[in-house]
């Protein structure tokens, strides 16, 4: 057996083999993915004040505002998670095209499951829908109509902040955005209900003891985040939130 | 019963294959899928056709040597059966069945439905061993292995190495294939001297012949005729990142 591994592998081995190698492309993929899951958690979490009223919701929000260097790194740092996840899917799909060249005339899948089979659709959908999300609430340049030129809230203590609670009722008001939004964070649930499994498997998280159990977590987590983001629409909609 | 047949045929590895119908009549429901195309070749040479070419050997599921997709799937219809196992009391009288080569750039056709895998055995080589002086014999329970761990490691060598897994993933990847030669040794107190190297030269040379990415989508571990767990995968993945991160054996 060569020797690869003695006595250390130094710094560029460790890069070019997380990077060049299917294990390490994949572990990157999945790294990034845990990584903006958690960041969706922490989202929806916040978003779910939304059912409090405008005084809590208004003053999260700027409080996130107020951040200033802090909101910027990590603002940074998900569009860099973003890249690197696309950019390691990429990768593999040319490499995973490249090995099977001539396709089957009849193919049957015994054992994939539906979001398992749509990765690509729904990532690449999910992709164009935070695009369309941040253009909305973040630069407020798309889906703004409606939205008074006078939006600001004067917090308890005297304070006046963004009226975003407004905002995020005006816009689901709109039966469009609000269905759109719910397909949208749908696309994204199903996505993860293969995702987090996929990345505990790639990292070898999964041992027989744990597998069958984490094999219902991916679904159960994605169900989760899928209904604390669609609440929101769904409840102004059906104007439990005005 | 009488079956139609859509075989592949391909003259050789540079010549583009296609796929032909045959008749095959008056099969017995107690042949097996091979002994069956035996019967249909024989038919075809005996009419001066050029007969179908298909990997076998020991027909008794041991061998890893018999492949073939059978309507879409590795060995056929029936779970954890190699084909020259399956019978033709699983198919219906007057079915259609598609018989199609492994497909996967990493494995191509020499001829009809026979493939080249020895990309298996060169991955095999870089580490699918462990290195042992020669000497005495050593005493039979000299070291102990606990039998759960046993268990695991004869769990991962039922390994045939047949690519059936490679032929089911969407990717054309071998790592149920690999992680399988890699678990075996893991799970064992011999394999441990050499347990990095092992995992990161047999890798080296899985992306090296060209086989796909893991997507964890189970059908490797679906077609596999000796129902390998993808546990393996998750095993090997675990050892190839300590391996890359860490990277000493001990």
């Amino acid at each position: 057996m060569e020797d690869v591994s003695q006595p250390s592998p130094g710094i560029s081995k460790v890069v070019s083999r997380m990077h060049g190698s299917t294990i390490g492309q994949k572990a990157l993929m999945a790294v990034s993915g845990v990584l903006l899951i958690a960041f969706s958690f922490g989202h929806m979490a916040g978003h779910l004040q939304m059912f409090v009223g405008p005084e809590p919701y208004n003053a999260y929000a700027h409080f996130l505002q107020s951040l200033g260097g802090i909101k910027w790194a990590i603002r940074f740092g998900l569009v860099a998670l973003t890249i690197l996840h696309i950019f390691s899917a990429f990768q593999l799909t040319m490499r995973n095209r490249a090995a099977r060249p001539i396709a089957y005339a009849s193919n049957k899948w015994l054992a994939a499951s539906i979001g398992a089979k749509t990765m690509r659709a729904s990532g690449g959908i999910v992709l164009f829908f935070i695009l369309y999300h941040i253009l909305h609430f973040t630069v407020l340049l798309v889906g703004t109509a409606g939205f008074p030129p006078e939006d600001t809230y004067k917090l308890a203590n005297g304070l006046m902040v963004d009226d975003v609670y407004r905002r995020m009722v005006i816009s689901f008001q709109n039966p469009a955005l609000a269905l759109g939004y719910v397909f949208g964070v749908g696309l994204l649930a199903l996505h993860l209900s293969h995702g987090i499994q996929s990345a505990l498997q790639t990292l070898g998280a999964l041992n027989s003891t744990y597998r069958p159990l984490v094999k219902r977590v991916g679904p159960a987590l994605a169900g989760l985040l899928f209904a604390g983001f669609a609440s929101v629409p769904l409840a102004v909609l059906t104007g439990c939130i005005k | 019963m009488n079956l139609t047949l859509k075989i592949w045929r391909q003259k050789d590895k540079a010549t583009p294959g296609k796929f032909e119908t045959y008749e095959a009549k008056d099969i017995s429901p107690d042949m097996s899928f091979l002994e069956m195309l035996d019967v249909v070749s024989e038919r075809a040479q005996a009419q001066g056709q050029e007969p179908c070419a298909f990997d076998h050997d020991c027909r008794e599921g041991i061998c890893g040597m018999c492949s073939l997709v059978i309507n879409g799937v590795p060995h056929g219809p029936e779970a954890a059966t190699t084909t020259c196992q399956l019978h033709m009391r699983k198919f219906k009288d007057g079915d259609n069945i598609v018989i199609e080569p492994w497909r996967a750039s990493a494995f191509p056709v020499l001829r009809d439905l026979v493939v080249d895998r020895t990309a298996f055995d060169r991955i095999q080589q870089k580490g699918g061993f462990v290195s042992v002086n020669t000497g005495g014999t050593p005493d039979g329970n000299a070291i102990p292995v606990s039998k759960l761990e046993a268990d695991l490691a004869m769990d991962a060598a039922s390994c045939i190495g047949c690519g059936a897994c490679v032929a089911a993933c969407k990717n054309a990847s071998a790592m149920l294939f690999v992680a399988a030669k890699v678990s075996q040794y893991a799970h064992l107190p011999q394999g441990q001297a050499e347990r990095s190297r092992r995992v990161l030269a047999m890798m080296e040379q899985h992306d090296v012949e060209g086989f796909g990415s893991c997507t964890n989508f189970g059908e490797c571990e679906a077609v596999c005729p000796k129902e390998i767990s993808v546990r393996v995968i998750a095993e090997m993945n675990r050892d190839y990142l300590r391996a890359t991160l860490v990277g000493t054996d001990p």
